[in-house]
Order: structure tokens, then C-alpha cells, then sequence
């Protein structure tokens, strides 16, 4: 489902020139539940940049879902995203000051999907992350774990062929971390292929395949077998 | 996205910032608003004047001696020349009047002390068909009347009522004084004249016709007459008819080339209104449509705002698939959305304002549906231009550095 093939990512400032990844080869299976760890600079941000479509590889061919990315434009890629990604981040990045429901319906909005349609799927969205009582409000009537479990309908509502969390925790309480990885582990049992950026190695344990980044590459790449399906 | 959901996006961005929007919008109401007011006092004013021409007759033409020139015995005009014109031109002219005017007073029958300005004219027996004339009741000056020089009156129905009180006053004794001199005339017609659309300026005087030869007489005038009125037939080119009769009286005052008569046409005139109203109207339209562009730009500057400050929420939209186009047009469509709002608001407050101003200055506001067609159209498209510049620059961000943003 997603190949990387001598990925490599140059940003070219004028004068100095950093190798944010190096040569990445990796490949990730549907209804994987995979974590990228390494510490800040560790290029594992540019990565989920480029497996969200968010940005292109300087050099290497990256493969998502049969598609080949590179020679995609702007709006090209931004399509796959709608169809294909479902992004969290560490900030929630919510729209602000439109509710619950509208968030997780705008993806659905650039996809053209009919408004009947559209308030189906986001109901059974926001029923997943448990939030069917919370539609109708705003980002800032929401505690942070909520904020998160809307960001997450709103990756899966267009039941995308991944889920892509950058730090999904870094902002939440221990208890909240646990309630929102317990929803990424339901994801995953129910087919969904997520993949989680995090520098918290409690966090990658949970995870079944773990891919530590160093320095623009990849350091180590394990299962974490005996954690499988436990807290 | 489609186009109903792109407006409710944009709807509910400017619920957001009511106040701000408001504010926005401000420049563009007081705009348009200005430019309906002033367009629909003009039209108005232009269609009151058109239609008072209309009444009196928009093919009549004035011939009378130049006031501005040096004027000797010789050089008067008198009934012969009227004669002679109408003579000469007959198959031009529909009808025609020699006229004789002069001002006096009478008083109310009920109460001798107060009196009533009157406007007296002496006109000729075919001047109910030179001007726009209604008779109520009673028979128009006659030929006989005129040869005869009777003491018979055709007055307006207004100074009927103010008079006796009454309308019907045929045969009733019509006192008129001038210069302590009074003449009594028996009232032989009664008219309503044409409605006005244009405000009189104070107390207006009532209108009186009498014999043209009547009213010589009343003024010690031998054969002199103040000016001729004729109505032409239809396709005759009155300022070709003026010239050529200016010609014939000049030839036989032996006056040629001294400038001592003159001519004017109503449609001249109505020309030269229309052509001043137009001028007035367009300054300040322009004037109006700059407050408009100002109104664009406060647009285009709150936009600029509006995108900077979500530079984050379009990072957001773009990370979960929103396209350029889709970002191009929910800006673009938020900065029609504040203009045209605006120019809805604008257009009624504009409607609402030329009523009030009408109703205050006695000027009739027109507005058409084309004026607010024109002026919604032209909001539109000062949304459209304001908004482009920022709608392009939200389009062309870069979805990671935008949801990079603080």
C-alpha cells in the first residue's frame, strides 16, 4: 500500500543545503498500526509531511495505493489527501469557531459528497470517537481530548487508506493519551492503516511496528509482537 | 464544493466578525446607496421636466424681441408681423397665439381686503391649442371675442375656488385691477391646468386669458404685441422655422443682422435641462461611484486581514484536501458575499433615502430596476476585483507552512 523507494528530501536555503531524509526505503502494509519515532530533527516530521502528500520527495519514488506522487500537482496531491489521508496533529488544528460537525464534514465538502450523505457519515463519525453528544459544539467548548477525538472523526470520516498522527498525544493529559490510543487501536482493529509520529516511546509500544529515524534514516524497524492488543 | 455551499461557508465566516463585516460593508452602502439616491432624484427631476414640456406643448416656439439689445419703436413687434408669420408659415404651424402678458391683482369676493395675485394674459383665440389646455366648463376665448376686444375672462379653476369659493363661476364679474385702474371681465371658460410635478417657488399667481386686443388696450399699446407662440406640426424643425422667421421680421424691420429678435424652441430648452441634469447627475454619480472604489479597497484590506489571520485554517482545509480553486472561491465568494450584501443594504437604504429626500426638496425620485440591476452588478464586481488579490494569495499557500503558522 505505501512503498518508498530511496526517498530523499533536500531543502535548498540558498547557502546551506539540509538532508532532511536520506534515502528512505520503506514499505507499509494496509491495516498496519505503525509509530515513527526519533527525536526532533530526526527527519520523521518530513516524513509524515511526504506519506501525507502534504509535500513531494526531493528525490525516490514514493507509492500510495498504486499511485506514484511525484509527478502530481498542488491540487492533484490534494485530492489524494481528501481521499486517501486522514491527518491529526498535535495541535488538533480544528477550524475555529464552526462546531463539531462542520470540521468533520469538510472533508467531505471538498470530496462534493451530498449533504444528506455527508451528515450520515459525519454521525457515525463523531459516534466512533464516541462525541455524538458534543456535534453542535465549538473547538473552544471542548476539552483537549475532545478536540482530538473530533480531529480523529474527521481523519476517518472519508474512510481514508490512511491515517496519518503527527504527536496525537503531545498535548493531552496521561489519562486523555490513553483514551485517544485506545481509539486509534480500535481504528486499527477494524481494518484502518494508522500511522503515528511520536518522540514518546510509551506511546510507539502501543504501536505493532515500531521505525525509529535518525538523522534523515532509518535506524531500526521492529515488531513489537508480545505488546499486541493490551494496555 | 459547490456554489450554494460556498456561500453558507462565506455567510457563516462573516457571521464570525459580524461587527467587522458590517463595518466592511460600510463603504459599499454608503455607496451605492448615494449613487441610487442621486440616480433616482436625477431621472425624477428630468421626468418632471419632460412632462412639463410635454404640457406645454414640446413643439412650441417663441418668437419676441432680444431683452439684452437696444430696442427703438421701430423694431417692436406687432400684430401685423404675427400676421405676416402666420401667414407665410402656414403649412408649418398647427396653431398659434400672439400674446400679451401683464400682472394684477384682484381681491377674494368674501373678504375685499385681501388679494390675489394674478398672471394675466392676453392670447389669441387658438391658444388652447398651442398649450396643453383642459377646460371644465365654459368655452375658450373666440374670434369674435378678440375682434371685438370683449371684456371675457377663461380663468384657472383654482382662482374660481379662491375667488367666490366655488368652482362654478360662469358669468360671474371678474374685477381686475392694475395700476388702480380696474377692468371687470365676465368669466366665460374655466380650466384646470396641467398637473405640476415640479415644486412651485412661493405663492404662485393665478392665471387669467383674456383677448389678446383686450389686453392692448388695458396697456395703451398701439399694435405692439410681447411675444408670438406657435405650435408647429409634427417633423418641423423648429430652430429651422425660428431662424427663417427672425429672417422675414428682420427683412421687414429693415433690422437685418442687429440681433433684435429672438427665438426659442421648448425642445432648445428642454435640450439644455436635460443636457445640465445629465452633467449634474454624472458628477455626482462619479463622485458616488469613487466613495464605491473606496468601499472595494476597505474590501480587499479587510480580506488581506481575514487571510492572514487564517492562514492556519487554510493550512487546515489544504492538509484535508481542499484544492486552490476551493480556497480561491471561498474567499473570493466571502468578499462578494460582504459587497453584495452591501449593495442589497445599500440599494435600500438609497430607495428609502431619495423617498425622504423627495419628500423634503418637492423633487420626484425615480428609481428603475435598472439603476438597482446596474448597481448590484457593479457591487458585484467591486467584491470581485477587491476580493481577487487576497483569494489568490489564500490559494497559493503553502499547506505546511501555513499550518505552521502562529
Amino acid at each position: 500500500m505505501i512503498k518508498l523507494d530511496k526517498i530523499w528530501k533536500v531543502y535548498d536555503t540558498g547557502k546551506i543545503k539540509v538532508e532532511a531524509l536520506r534515502g528512505i526505503d520503506l514499505e507499509i502494509k494496509a491495516g498496519e498500526f505503525v509509530s515513527i519515532v526519533g527525536a526532533s530533527g530526526s527527519g520523521k516530521s518530513t516524513m509524515m509531511n511526504i506519506l501525507g502528500c502534504l509535500d513531494r520527495p526531493t528525490n525516490g519514488k514514493y507509492k500510495l495505493n498504486g499511485n506514484y506522487i511525484e509527478g502530481l500537482d498542488e491540487d492533484e496531491l490534494a485530492r489524494i489527501r481528501n481521499k486517501n489521508v486522514g491527518f491529526i496533529f498535535q495541535t488538533f488544528n480544528l477550524v475555529p469557531r464552526v462546531t463539531a460537525f462542520h470540521n468533520v464534514e469538510l472533508p467531505l465538502i471538498y470530496s462534493r459528497v451530498k449533504a444528506s450523505e455527508r451528515e450520515r457519515r459525519v454521525t457515525i463519525a463523531l459516534e466512533r470517537v464516541g462525541l455524538s453528544d458534543r456535534m453542535t459544539h465549538k473547538p473552544n467548548e471542548l476539552s483537549g481530548g475532545q478536540k482530538q477525538r473530533v480531529a480523529i472523526a474527521r481523519a476517518l470520516v472519508n474512510n481514508p487508506s490512511i491515517i496519518l498522527a503527527d504527536e496525537p498525544t503531545g498535548n493531552l493529559d496521561s489519562e486523555t493519551t490513553i483514551e485517544i490510543m485506545e481509539i486509534f487501536k480500535k481504528l486499527n482493529a477494524s481494518g484502518a492503516t494508522v500511522i503515528i509520529v511520536t518522540h514518546e516511546m510509551e506511546i510507539a509500544a502501543i504501536t505493532n511496528r515500531q521505525i525509529t529515524f535518525k538523522d534523515g534514516k532509518i535506524i531500526s524497524d521492529k515488531l513489537n509482537n508480545c505488546r499486541n492488543y493490551e494496555v | 464544493m459547490n456554489f450554494i455551499e460556498s456561500i453558507k461557508i462565506a455567510l457563516k465566516a462573516l457571521w464570525i466578525n459580524k461587527m467587522r463585516s458590517l463595518l466592511t460593508m460600510l463603504g459599499i452602502i454608503i455607496g451605492i446607496s448615494s449613487v441610487i439616491t442621486v440616480v433616482a432624484l436625477g431621472n425624477g427631476t428630468k421626468g418632471a421636466v419632460n412632462s412639463e414640456f410635454d404640457n406645454y406643448g414640446a413643439s412650441s416656439i417663441y418668437i419676441f424681441n432680444r431683452y439684452s439689445e437696444e430696442i427703438y419703436q421701430e423694431d417692436l413687434i406687432t400684430n401685423r408681423d404675427y400676421e405676416v408669420l402666420g401667414r407665410i408659415f402656414e403649412k408649418q404651424i398647427e396653431a398659434k397665439s400672439a400674446i400679451i402678458n401683464y400682472s394684477g391683482v384682484t381681491n377674494k369676493i368674501n373678504d375685499v381686503k385681501k388679494d390675489i395675485n394674478l398672471d394675466v394674459n392676453g392670447v389669441g383665440n387658438e391658444y388652447d391649442k398651442v398649450i396643453n389646455f383642459e377646460l371644465i366648463s365654459g368655452r375658450f376665448l373666440s374670434k369674435q371675442d378678440i375682434v371685438s376686444r370683449k371684456n371675457v375672462a377663461v380663468i384657472e379653476k383654482e382662482l374660481a375656488i379662491e375667488k367666490f369659493g366655488k368652482e362654478d363661476v360662469l358669468g360671474e364679474k371678474l374685477s381686475i385691477k392694475r395700476n388702480d385702474e380696474v377692468k371687470t371681465f365676465i368669466i366665460v371658460g374655466i380650466y384646470e391646468p396641467p398637473k405640476s410635478l415640479l415644486p412651485a417657488m412661493g405663492e404662485r399667481a393665478k392665471v387669467v386669458y383674456i383677448p389678446t386686443t383686450t389686453a392692448g388696450r388695458v396697456l395703451n399699446l398701439s399694435d405692439q404685441i410681447y411675444f408670438m407662440q406657435f405650435s408647429l406640426k409634427k417633423d418641423v424643425d423648429a430652430e429651422n422655422v425660428i431662424m427663417q422667421m427672425i429672417n422675414v421680421l428682420e427683412r421687414k424691420h429693415k433690422n437685418i443682422d442687429q440681433n433684435k429678435f429672438q427665438g426659442e424652441s421648448a425642445e432648445g430648452q428642454l435640450e439644455i435641462i436635460n443636457k445640465v441634469m445629465k452633467i449634474l447627475t454624472s458628477v455626482v454619480g462619479a463622485i458616488a461611484a469613487i466613495s464605491l472604489i473606496v468601499g472595494g479597497i476597505g474590501i480587499m484590506n479587510i480580506m488581506l486581514v481575514s487571510v492572514t489571520e487564517r492562514t492556519r485554517e487554510i493550512g487546515i482545509r489544504k492538509a484535508i484536501g481542499a484544492t486552490r480553486k476551493d480556497i480561491l472561491i471561498q474567499f473570493l465568494i466571502e468578499a462578494i458575499v460582504i459587497s453584495g450584501i452591501g449593495g442589497v443594504i445599500g440599494t435600500a437604504i438609497g430607495i428609502i433615502l431619495s423617498k425622504i429626500v423627495s419628500h423634503f426638496i418637492k423633487i420626484p425620485a425615480t428609481t428603475g430596476i435598472l439603476v438597482i440591476i446596474i448597481a448590484t452588478l457593479f457591487s458585484t464586481m467591486v467584491g470581485i476585483a477587491a476580493g481577487m488579490y487576497p483569494a489568490n494569495k489564500a490559494a497559493k499557500l503553502d499547506p505546511i507552512d501555513a499550518l505552521r503558522y502562529e
